[in-house]
Parts: C-alpha cells; sequence; structure tokens
C-alpha cells in the first residue's frame, strides 16, 4: 500500500451520509421557501420524504448491517459505522421534526387559505361528511381490508415494508379482562387521498384514508371494543445484496431476492405521536425495534401523500406551468433522423428540449429496412416506454436487436423484469448484466446498411432511456455517427456480450477499468499545467462526488493553483476553503423544479477544451463497480454550448446552495449585487425563445474562463 | 451495393476470435468488428489428443455468438480456419462434423505452414514499417500456442521458414508436470529452447545477423500491456523486454491478470512466452523486436481479397514462396540454371494447354515448385534421387502451401522419373491428393525435363502450339538434340495419355 497521502486526511473529508443529508436539507429548504409557489413547496416536503425513505432503507440499514457483522473499518472522514449511526439517527430524527413541523406551520395554514381543507382527525368531520365518509367506507375500503388480531393463538402478521398500518388495542367484549393488539394494513391500492363535501363553498376538503378506516374500525372488529387505534409504518432492511458467483441465474435469485426483501429488520417504526402507552410497547416488542429506531411523529405519517396532494385538479395558480419540452433546434422531424445526424452531431438537453429525437431514433431504425442491427442498454424504462415497444418491433422485423436489461437497478427489479421478458418473447437478444458489475451507462447502437458501406450511429446519454424523467430530469445526450465512436460502441456491446475487452478505445472513457485513470490524468493535466505557469481551470458537474483518489487529485490540483468549480446536486466529500488544501474549489448545489441529472466535465486543457460527458458520478461505485461511459463533445460548436451550459450554472445566483468553507453547511448567496439567475429558469426561456429563431448561433455567448483574471 | 462484408474466423488454439469487415472497391477494407472468446482447446488436445465434448460444445457456442454478430452486419460470405489445437487432435474430423451439423459453419484446417503463411500476409500488408524493415535482415517470430515459427527475410524477400514445436501453450502445459519456482523455470526452459533455437541458428543463420524480429502471435500484444509505463508503441528493445521479464517474475499470474485485465489463461501463457522472445533476441543478437498487432484474422482477409480480386497488393505473396522454395533447392545444391530451363518449358506448356487442362493458378505454382526441387534428392545420393526428392520435399515445409499440395509436388517429382502407377494402385498411398492433379503435373513436368535432358539449356527460345491433337513445340538452337528426342518419345506418350494430345518435338535452326 502506498503511503496515506497528506491530501486524505479523515478532517479533510466529509462523512458521505451527513454530506447526503444535507442534501436533503437543500430539498426541505425549498419546502420551506416562501418566495415558491404553495403547492410546489408541498411537492419539495413530500421529495424530501420519499428520499429519507430511500436513506433509510439502503443507507441506514447498511451501517446497521456493518454494526451486526462487526465490522469496524472507518470510512473516508474516519467514522465506523456505529459512530456514524450514533450522528445520523439523532440528525435524521432532527430533520424529521423539521419536516412536520414545516408541515403543520407553513404548509398547512397556507393551504387552508388556499382553499384546501385537510382534515387532520375524522372526530373534525361535520355530520353531513361523516356520513359521506362512512358510505365511501363501506364501499371502496371495507371489501379490501384484512383486519388481524393478535392473541395466544394467532401471532402477529407480517407486516410488509413501507406500507401504512393501524394498529389498535382491543377488548373481547364478552370477555372483559383481556386487551389483545389487532393490526390493519391500510390499503395501498386505494388513494390516500379522500376528497369529500366541504361545507363551505370555493374550498376543497380532503381526508386521509388512514381517519376513514380508524373512524369505521369497530366495523372490523365487531366483537370488540376499540380502546384507541393508532397509525404506523415500518421500515425493513432491503439493501439487496446479491452473490453473484452463486447464482447461476441472476434473474431468478433477483425475484427470490424479492420476495424475501418483506422479511427483512425493522429498522424504523414512525408513529403519531399520540399512540397510546401500551399499544406502543405492544408494537415495538412485536416487531423488536427499539428507543433508538422509534419516531415518532407529529401528523400524518409518510408525506409523500403530498405529492398526490400536489395532483388534485385546480389550484393552477399555487403550481408552476408544466414546461413542455421545446423541438431540438435544428432537427426537422419529417426528415429522417439518420440523415439528420450525417449532417452533424446533434446535442440533446433535456427537458428543456424533447426526448423525441431519441425516441425517434429506435422507432425509425425500427422501421428502416436498412437498418440491420439495434443493441442499446436499458436501466429504468417508463412503463409503457415507447423505447421498449420499437426494440421489440425491431426484433419482429428481423433485426438483430441486442438490448442489456440491467436487474440491478434498485427498486426497479420487478419493473425491468417484466421489461427483458416482454423483449425476450419479440425475438431480441437479452443481456442481464455483467457478473459483478451494474450496467449504468447509457448508450444505444444502430448499425445501418448505406449506400457505401456500414454506417453505425449512437446515442450516448447522462440519463436512462425514459421518456417520463426526461421531462423531469436535466440531462444531456449526443447523437453522432462518428466512426471512432461507432467502433467503440461496438466494443461496448462486445464486452457486455461476453466478449472479450478491447485493447484499447477510440473515444469513449469506460469504467470500470479505464475512466478512473483517464479522469485523474485529466486533472493531474491541469495541475501540470498550472505549475508551468499555464492557465487551468475544471468544471465538473454531477450528483455525487465521493471517490478518495478524484477528491485527492482535485486537492492537489487546487494546492497547485487551479481553478475548480464544482456543481454537485447531492452528496460531496470533498470540503472546501481548506488551507493549501482545497482552496481553490468551489462546490455549489443547484436544487431547481427539475432534478439535476446531467454529468458534464470541463478541462481547460491550455486552451484545448476538452469537453466530456456521461453516467459516471465521482463515486467509487460509479467507477469501480459498474460499466459507465463518459463521451467527448468534439464538435466545436456543440462543444461551445455545452460550455455555456455549465457558464449559466454557475451564474446562478437563486438555486444554487454554495458549501461553505471547511464544513458541511451550504448556504444561498447573499442577493445583494448580483443579478437574479436561475439557471433552469433561464434553459426554460432560451428554450422557448429558440423555438422563435431556430438557427441562432449559440457561439455568440462564448464562455470566457475565469483564469484570465489571475493571471 | 458498392460494398460487401466478410467474417473471418480464427479458430485458434487457445481462442477463438473473428473479425468481420466490409469491402469497398473504393476504399480498400476496413474492419467494423472484432470479437473474441477464450477458449483452450489446445491443453485438451496437447495433453490429451482428443478435444473434449465440453470444449466441442462451447466452441459451438461461442461460434453461434459469431453468426448472430455477422448477422448483425447481414454478413453471408465467411472463412472459418482451425489451427494445430484441432489440426493435431485424433478426434479433428469428428470435431468438424459436429460444428457443421451444430452450427452450420464449415471450418476449415490450415496446415502450419498455410496458417504461418496466412499471418504473414496479414502482417505484410497491416504492418506498414513491413516493408522497410525486411530490406535488412529480419526474422518473423510467430509464437503460437503449439509451436514458433521462424522466418527469415532478406533484401524484402522470404528465404527460410522454420517450425519448432515450442509454442506458449505447450510449454506451459509441459511444465506444469514439473513444479519449479520462477527463477528455476527460466533455466529449465532456456535450456529447453535454446537447444531448440541453435540448431535452427546453425542451419540457416550461420554467419547472418538479424537486424530486426518481428514478433507476432497471440501473446506479445498482451506483453506489451503489462507494462503501460513503458509506453511501447512499434517496437521493443532489450531492456524493455527485461522490464517485462522482471515484471512477469516477480508478479503473481493472479494480479497481473487483475491488474492488466488480461484474461486469467492469458496471463499464464505470458513468462513462457517471454522467455521465447528473450532467448531468440539473445541469440540472434537482434536490436529490435517490433511488435505489429496482427492475428489470423488479418491473413484471412488478405487471402479473400487475393481470391476474389478485390484489391491488389504490392507484395506478390507467390513470389515469397517461390524464394523460398528457391533457397530450399540452393540448399540442395540443385541445378540451378537446369531447373530455371525445366521450371521455364514447364510453365510455358502449362499456359498453352490451359483449357485442356483446365488446371488453376495454384497448380503452376505446385508446377514450378515441382520442377524447381525435381532434383533436390541428388544431394543425398545420386541413385535413387527421384525417392530421395519426394522424401526431402515429403519432410521439408513449405511456406504457403497445405500438406496436400505439398505432397501433391511430392508426388509429382517422383512420377516425374518413375512410372505412374494406375489410379487403384496409387490411391491408397496418396492419401487425400488428387490424383490427376499429379498426373498432369508429372505429365508435363516429364516433357519439359526431358527438353532438357543434357542440362545444357541448348536452346533459349522454345515455341508452343496446340494444333489439333498434337502440341508442337518448336526448338530454335544449332545444337544436336539427339539426347533429348531420344528421351522425349517416352514422355510425349505420357503425356497423350493424360491430355489426349501428342507433344511433337520440331527444331529450327535460325541462327
Amino acid at each position: 500500500m502506498k503511503e496515506k497521502s497528506k491530501f486524505l486526511k479523515p478532517e479533510y473529508l466529509e462523512n458521505r451520509e451527513l454530506s447526503w443529508l444535507q442534501f436533503n436539507k437543500r430539498i426541505l429548504a425549498e419546502a420551506k421557501d416562501k418566495s415558491i409557489l404553495l403547492f410546489e413547496r408541498m411537492k419539495f416536503l413530500s421529495i424530501s420524504a420519499s428520499n429519507l425513505d430511500e436513506f433509510f432503507m439502503i443507507r441506514i440499514a447498511s451501517l446497521m448491517d456493518m454494526v451486526h457483522a462487526g465490522y469496524n473499518k472507518k470510512d473516508i472522514a474516519g467514522m465506523t459505522a456505529q459512530q456514524q449511526l450514533d450522528v445520523i439517527i439523532p440528525e435524521t430524527k432532527e430533520f424529521m421534526t423539521d419536516q412536520y413541523t414545516t408541515y403543520n406551520r407553513a404548509l398547512l395554514p397556507r393551504l387552508e387559505k388556499c382553499g384546501l381543507h385537510i382534515i387532520r382527525h375524522h372526530e373534525d368531520l361535520t355530520e353531513q361528511q361523516a356520513e359521506y365518509v362512512d358510505e365511501y367506507f363501506k364501499r371502496n375500503v371495507y371489501p379490501v381490508l384484512t383486519p388481524m388480531a393478535v392473541d395466544q393463538s394467532r401471532p402477529f402478521p407480517l407486516i410488509q415494508n413501507k406500507t401504512l398500518n393501524i394498529g389498535a388495542l382491543i377488548k373481547d367484549k364478552k370477555n372483559k379482562d383481556v386487551v389483545d393488539i389487532a393490526t390493519v394494513q391500510v390499503p395501498s391500492v386505494l388513494s390516500r387521498i379522500v376528497e369529500i363535501p366541504s361545507d363551505n363553498e370555493g374550498v376543497k376538503t380532503i381526508i386521509l384514508l388512514e381517519e376513514v378506516i380508524e373512524r369505521n374500525l369497530d366495523k372490523l372488529f365487531l366483537n370488540y371494543t376499540i380502546l384507541s387505534a393508532h397509525p404506523y409504518r415500518i421500515m425493513r432492511n432491503a439493501d439487496l445484496t446479491i452473490d453473484e458467483d452463486d447464482a447461476a441465474d441472476l434473474l431468478k435469485e433477483i425475484e427470490k431476492q424479492i420476495k424475501k426483501r418483506q422479511w427483512g429488520e425493522v429498522i424504523r417504526l414512525e408513529v403519531a405521536d399520540t399512540m397510546d402507552k401500551r399499544l406502543l410497547k405492544k408494537l415495538m416488542e412485536q416487531l423488536n425495534v427499539g428507543e433508538t429506531n422509534l419516531y415518532k411523529i407529529k401528523g400524518p405519517l409518510d408525506l409523500t401523500f403530498l405529492m398526490k396532494a400536489y395532483g388534485l385538479d385546480g389550484f393552477e395558480e399555487y403550481k408552476l406551468p408544466k414546461f413542455v419540452p421545446q423541438p431540438v433546434p435544428g432537427i426537422e422531424r419529417e426528415r429522417g433522423i439518420f440523415e439528420q445526424i450525417q449532417e452533424g452531431d446533434i446535442l440533446l438537453h433535456h427537458p428543456y428540449y424533447e426526448f423525441t429525437p431519441v425516441i425517434d431514433f429506435i422507432s425509425q431504425a425500427a422501421n428502416d429496412p436498412n437498418v440491420l442491427a439495434i443493441k442499446q442498454t436499458l436501466y429504468r424504462v417508463s412503463g409503457n416506454s415507447p423505447i421498449v415497444a420499437s426494440l421489440a418491433r425491431a426484433a419482429e422485423n428481423g433485426k438483430q436487436v441486442t438490448v442489456l436489461v440491467e436487474l440491478k437497478a434498485r427498486f426497479d427489479e420487478e419493473n425491468n423484469i417484466v421489461w427483458a421478458r416482454k423483449l425476450e418473447k419479440a425475438g431480441c437478444h437479452v443481456i442481464y448484466g455483467l457478473v459483478g458489475l451494474k450496467t449504468h451507462s447509457k448508450i444505444a447502437l444502430v448499425v445501418r446498411r448505406e449506400e457505401d458501406g456500414i454506417r453505425r450511429y449512437v446515442h450516448l446519454g447522462t440519463g436512462n432511456y425514459n421518456d417520463v424523467t426526461a421531462k423531469l430530469y436535466t440531462d444531456m445526450g449526443l447523437l453522432t455517427c462518428n466512426d471512432a465512436i461507432g467502433e467503440d460502441a461496438t466494443a461496448v456491446f462486445n464486452m457486455l456480450s461476453g466478449y472479450s475487452e478491447p485493447p484499447a478505445w477510440n473515444k469513449l472513457m469506460v469504467a470500470p477499468i479505464w475512466l478512473k485513470d483517464r479522469f485523474l490524468k485529466l486533472i493531474d493535466r491541469e495541475a501540470e499545467n498550472t505549475r508551468k505557469g499555464k492557465p487551468a481551470k475544471i468544471i465538473a458537474k454531477m450528483n455525487s462526488l465521493c471517490d478518495p483518489m478524484i477528491i485527492e487529485a482535485l486537492y492537489k490540483a487546487s494546492a497547485a493553483g487551479v481553478q475548480i468549480d464544482l456543481i454537485i446536486r447531492g452528496i460531496c466529500c470533498l470540503k472546501v476553503g481548506i488551507p493549501g488544501i482545497s482552496e481553490n474549489i468551489h462546490v455549489r448545489s443547484i436544487v431547481g423544479n427539475f432534478l439535476e441529472h446531467s454529468r458534464i466535465f470541463y478541462f481547460y486543457n491550455d486552451g484545448f477544451e476538452d469537453v466530456y460527458m456521461g453516467s459516471a458520478d465521482w463515486m467509487p461505485r460509479n467507477l469501480d463497480k459498474r460499466v459507465e461511459i463518459t463521451f467527448p463533445v468534439e464538435d466545436d460548436k456543440l462543444k461551445q454550448e455545452v460550455i455555456r451550459i455549465l457558464q449559466l450554472q454557475l451564474d446562478d445566483t437563486l438555486k444554487a446552495h454554495i458549501l461553505q468553507p471547511n464544513g458541511r453547511e451550504y448556504e444561498k448567496q447573499d442577493l445583494r449585487g448580483l443579478d437574479k439567475i436561475a439557471a433552469q429558469d433561464e434553459f426554460c426561456k432560451q428554450a422557448m425563445k429558440k423555438k422563435s429563431k431556430i438557427n441562432e448561433d449559440v457561439i455568440k455567448t462564448v464562455f470566457e474562463p475565469a483564469f484570465h483574471k489571475i493571471n | 451495393m458498392v460494398y460487401k462484408t466478410f467474417a473471418a474466423i480464427d479458430v485458434g488454439s487457445s481462442g477463438v476470435s473473428m473479425k468481420i469487415f466490409e469491402i469497398t472497391t473504393r476504399k480498400g477494407y476496413r474492419q467494423i468488428d472484432y470479437v473474441s472468446n477464450i477458449i483452450e482447446l489446445g491443453s485438451d488436445t496437447y495433453a490429451n489428443g482428443y478435444i473434449s465434448q465440453e470444449s466441442v460444445e462451447r466452441l459451438c457456442d461461442i461460434l453461434l455468438g459469431f453468426m448472430k454478430k455477422m448477422r448483425e452486419y447481414d454478413t453471408v460470405d465467411y472463412c472459418a480456419y482451425a489451427t494445430s489445437a484441432i489440426r493435431e487432435a485424433k478426434n479433428n474430423m469428428m470435431v468438424l462434423d459436429l460444428i457443421k451439423m451444430r452450427t452450420g459453419l464449415t471450418v476449415q484446417i490450415l496446415s502450419n505452414s498455410e496458417h504461418r503463411f496466412l499471418m504473414y500476409k496479414g502482417l505484410a500488408v497491416k504492418a506498414d514499417y513491413f516493408d522497410k524493415i525486411v530490406e535488412k535482415n529480419t526474422a518473423i517470430v510467430d509464437l503460437g500456442a503449439g509451436s514458433i515459427q521462424i522466418s527469415l527475410m532478406n533484401n524484402g524477400k522470404l528465404t527460410a521458414t522454420q517450425n519448432i514445436p515450442i509454442g506458449a501453450l505447450r510449454v506451459r502445459e509441459r511444465l506444469k508436470t514439473l513444479r519449479f519456482g520462477n527463477a528455476q523455470l527460466v533455466h529449465v526452459m532456456e535450456e529447453l529452447i535454446a537447444n531448440e533455437i541453435d540448431t535452427f541458428q546453425h542451419y540457416y543463420l550461420r554467419e547472418k545477423e538479424i537486424k530486426n524480429i518481428i514478433a507476432i502471435g497471440d501473446e506479445i500484444q498482451n506483453l506489451i500491456r503489462i507494462v503501460p509505463e513503458l509506453s511501447i508503441k512499434d517496437n521493443i528493445n532489450e531492456e524493455q523486454l527485461n522490464a517485462i521479464f522482471d515484471k512477469l517474475i516477480s508478479t503473481s499470474v493472479m494480479d497481473l491478470a487483475m491488474e492488466y485485465k488480461i484474461p486469467y489463461e492469458r496471463a499464464t501463457l505470458l513468462l513462457p512466452a517471454v522467455i521465447i522472445y528473450d532467448i531468440f533476441l539473445r541469440r540472434a543478437k537482434a536490436d529490435l523486436i517490433w511488435t505489429p498487432s496482427i492475428d489470423l484474422c488479418d491473413g484471412i482477409i488478405v487471402e479473400e481479397l487475393e481470391r476474389s480480386k478485390k484489391l491488389t497488393f504490392e507484395r506478390n505473396f507467390e513470389d515469397d514462396i517461390r524464394s523460398s522454395v528457391f533457397q530450399i533447392a540452393k540448399r540442395y545444391r540443385c541445378n540451378n540454371l537446369h531447373n530455371h530451363n525445366v521450371t521455364k518449358i514447364a510453365c510455358q506448356i502449362f499456359d498453352k494447354t490451359k483449357r485442356i487442362h483446365g488446371l488453376k493458378e495454384k497448380q503452376r505454382l505446385q508446377l514450378e515448385i515441382a520442377a524447381t526441387l525435381h532434383d533436390c534428392g541428388k544431394f543425398i545420393n545420386m541413385n535413387n534421387a527421384t525417392f530421395n526428392s519426394y522424401s526431402i520435399i515429403m519432410s521439408t515445409e513449405i511456406v504457403g502451401l497445405s500438406h496436400k499440395e505439398r505432397e501433391e509436388i511430392a508426388n509429382i517429382v517422383r512420377y516425374n522419373a518413375q512410372q505412374l502407377p494406375d489410379y487403384d494402385e496409387l490411391s491408397g498411398s496418396i492419401g487425400d491428393c488428387d490424383y490427376m492433379t499429379i498426373a498432369k503435373l508429372a505429365a508435363i513436368l516429364k516433357v519439359a525435363n526431358a527438353m532438357d535432358r543434357s542440362h545444357k539449356q541448348k536452346a533459349s527460345e522454345y515455341s508452343m502450339a496446340v494444333k489439333e491433337k498434337q502440341l508442337i513445340i518448336t526448338v530454335d538452337t544449332l545444337d544436336d538434340l539427339a539426347l533429348e528426342r531420344g528421351l522425349f518419345k517416352d514422355k510425349a506418350e505420357f503425356f497423350q495419355r493424360v491430355y489426349g494430345i501428342e507433344p511433337v518435338l520440331k527444331q529450327k535452326r535460325s541462327m
């Protein structure tokens, strides 16, 4: 082993979970932000809740596993798993308190004012409303409920992960001394939000399903008296670890794991803070939960219902108008996409511009008699994906279709297995990923027979082939028929199909083997240039940064004097402003209506600017354990366009949270003396404008690196 | 469509690979896809003599994958060659049939000399520095799984080639049973290999200085891959080779495989490979080892382009065969002038009677070789020279020829002097050889040989014409042709039996 670098001292690095919690705080901050439309705030609160659920299921669960396994290795910030839990759990509880304060104090009164009345307790219903609710219960809810009483002869049932349940203390009407507990799941097939008649005009009134059930609980346990009833919710350890060496058939193994997942250990029990103590005690016993993992909630459990509330009809003035992705400038839908790619590379910037060219790319390939083969990776696809349909059609049209379906995409396994089967049936050659490596790269290859020979068309992207998320996530894509990239794309699929790896790549940087080295070299090159007195600059945008080797290289580059701007949405284990280490690094995180998702890397390279985009974050899992592709943008016009996109995000003053020196807190900028710029809004505006003057030259807004000032 | 695609498949001893090429009349050819899989057929054959059922199954699976790949480019034309592992396997015919039945692919077995010659063709076409390097004395060291082929080039011409049964996989298998430490291993291998190389040197190199070595074969690229720090481009010098050597000695195979992403099986072949190269470099006192990235597929496409006449190459590969045959003749001190004259006459007859014999270019080359080597047995003993010639040819590798082609040549030479037995009598002892090829070419050689019976090259010009049922050969000479005439009658009879026309010798005295 190498000597520990002076750049990688634990105090120079942030724990990734704590950094992640900061990220979720930034989301919650949006929910608190009064300058944001009310319903949008509600959405942010909902997102912070679903994020937290996932954080529990994966990260906290995994830390707990480590503790159980007696794994004592420290993370990069020098903390053992137990030490991390000791900090994270109280911080999480604090965070949840903050969420509910936001809900109760900031959102509820304002929702009330704008005409959305949420009935918090069924006791508050008017007589007329109560009648409606009871009728609703009888007709819609009662038939799907499965009440379960627990006594000596009936054990406590299996409570499913993430489901909402009602626990009750019940007393036998005949045998007055015995108090038992009962539980019933709030059915997830029914809408959590029940709209009921309002007593005031112009007001929409809703009640949550659990309140409806609670009110009618006596109808479920006819021979019992209900002493008290309260909702609760559990979270189980769901980190899916598959031993691929043992699993002969990966698919079967994953199907098995999905079933197993329900049986995991309970790592979080959420209950209403008003819950009867006796009931709480019994639940904790039955679910084997201690005080640490108990979360008492002041309000409705599982705030993700707010996303549904967002979707309620009306209230348009409290929601942002839906942005419609604009047609990509220069692309004519009437003309074949291949012909247009031949004329030059096409840059895609979602969701400001349409995802349609990508859908057309596959769909036209499926119908084009000259297309011989289509190959694509699918990681997370939408329900009813037009791309999946096109691929199936292509196979039916006799084309050679190879699809790599990644079954290991978190929580999407069930969904993916369905697509995989469907594609197989249509005659596609479906590959289920490489053993030990998750295929995260987003690449599609079309082999087309043309007049003068075989030509390969490639789409490379930073986001999944998902037409739905393409309207919500900011992603970049490139359509090209560059020969060198085409050869590389073929080699990528050969590698994924189990053939030998190519000895070298022309243009693409491919993880797990080659990518990290290349990034390190590119960073070092900037450091080297700055040592030679040349200007040097790095701009990198990604979702997470926690690879120690990359951080080390960035610290070294910063120490050498390279100006480094990082735009990192989520986790960032790097600290800024450490004297002599990271004073030249600036980190910002943009939280906006669209989920920032693209990964873009810029290196000044002594004036020969290099721009790369891709699927990989600077995380060990991306660089070492996944198949990732990062690709260069070489066309000068497109390169300048990408640089302009980066620059606008660096200019963002409204939605950017700036990482503070030597800490993990982020703060928004003081707006005094600054133009108010929200990059996402600007991109929307520009896209709308482009529609009218499509062939406007983008080169006009040339990016001028800031280092000119230093020299 | 002005292009076509072609798949070249190499069923090798340590792996199977396929390259798909696109051929256009305008732009030449380019490789559009390359896939390979590791399957060590050689370790089956070299250890047990047979290819196992499991290996055949796996091989078929891989080939089916290749065929899927071919469909991605709508590729119909292909050429699939198997080399030493299948060639030397006792069940090779069954293996080929199993492949045919399961996949529909026809795989042909290449003789060692054909295999090496294809590698050579790939090299000559693909390595752009080739022509320049081979102006000086150069040894092409083609290290395969089962054996090593050393070919010498001088003044741009191929002069000698020799196969030595020391291949990376074979050496590894041989050493597996003996447990050595790395240091010992090197010593043992050096002894094992050096002897063979010294022998080669004694017969072929003598005082000649080898300037360059061109290393081709499966392992050379992986050797370069384990030393990225040396940033090797086109060639390796002795110092760099030592660095590779040191790294191999000091690193475990597992680590090498992991670190440099070389399949484990391949990594185990690196040490034997580098030892072989190292010994050769030191013994031959060469300066540089050139390391072009060449495999059999590159040779297959060159052959295909030659065959289909889609492209012409600067280098005439038949000339390479001729020059190496000429070197063989020289070694056995054949009469150069006589040979040359006989060859010239034989070819002239061949060309004039094309329509009658219906033979192809390759057979013309066989005729040339037979003419060049027909006397070589005299080196051993002037008595029974014919049979000695036959034996020499049977046990000499001739580059670019299949075993069958060479055996035909040996028979042509043999029945040039002896009477050709009946088909029934001969068929049992000539294997796959085509009786009629032997008969037709022997008939021509007999006549041509008779024309220069005195070995005096009495005429400088011969004119020939087919008129009705006669082949009229007019010799322009003032010399007496009595000796030739005497023999001619005999030979003409046989010729007439084969072709149905009678050669007639006429003399013209025009001087």
